[in-house]
């Protein structure tokens, strides 16, 4: 699940580090989000939202795929 | 040792968890096959590693209702279903208490025993399972 956690925690200058301190999870839970390699839970991703100031739909939204399936 | 907060550990270890119980009951497993090979299905009952197992199977049967109550189509009444069990528990368990009493050397205070004791094991799941479908109703009913 890509997202856009990165250019939000540059953008209020948070390292994976801090972050992951201020919605108390492991530096590694953080990088392995970044990464689109681990889907975290509702709860997890507004505390995100939270610490980086911004709403669900900017962190987290992504536009439907059109491909058929 | 600190307690763990972040949700993608707890959910890591859960799953390392299962693995370990995968393991221990194939141990078990192991070791009662061995001692009913060696030993017979008697030898096999005294170890205490059957209590074990039975006791694991059926706290995983009980917890796995959960699951299939959840999972089973909406459309049969739970007091329909309870019913239905019933009426065939007591069926069972009078055919097999009327068959105990009547075999050479078995009284019919032990048919009745026999049956009395089949028809309570088997009536603790059927009001487990009632009480689950009543509650799912319950919730489904709020929605």
């Amino acid at each position: 699940m890509e997202n856009k956690v990165k250019i939000a925690r540059t953008q209020v200058n948070l390292t994976q580090q801090q972050l992951a301190d201020k919605v108390g999870v492991t530096r590694q839970t953080i990088s392995l989000i970044e990464k689109g390699k681990y889907n975290p839970t509702l709860k997890l991703c507004l505390d995100i939202c939270y610490a980086v100031n911004k709403t669900l739909d900017e962190v987290f939204w992504l536009e439907r795929e059109n491909d058929d399936k | 040792m600190k307690k763990i907060t972040d949700e993608r550990l707890v959910l890591q270890n859960l799953k390392n968890i299962r693995i370990a119980y995968i393991i221990q009951t194939i141990g078990i497993l192991g070791i009662l096959g061995y001692d009913l090979v060696t030993k017979g299905l008697d030898g096999m009952r005294e170890n205490p590693l059957w209590f074990v197992f039975m006791i694991t199977t059926v706290i995983s049967a009980y917890l796995s209702m959960n699951i299939s109550a959840d999972q089973e189509s909406n459309k049969t009444n739970p007091q329909k279903s309870l019913t239905i069990s019933l009426v065939v528990l007591i069926l069972i368990s009078t055919v097999v208490g009327f068959f105990v009493s009547i075999t050479d050397g078995f009284t019919i205070v032990n048919g009745g025993i026999f049956g009395g004791i089949l028809f309570i094991c088997g009536l603790i799941p059927i009001i487990y399972i009632y009480n689950l479908r009543i509650k799912r109703q319950d919730e489904n009913i709020e929605e």
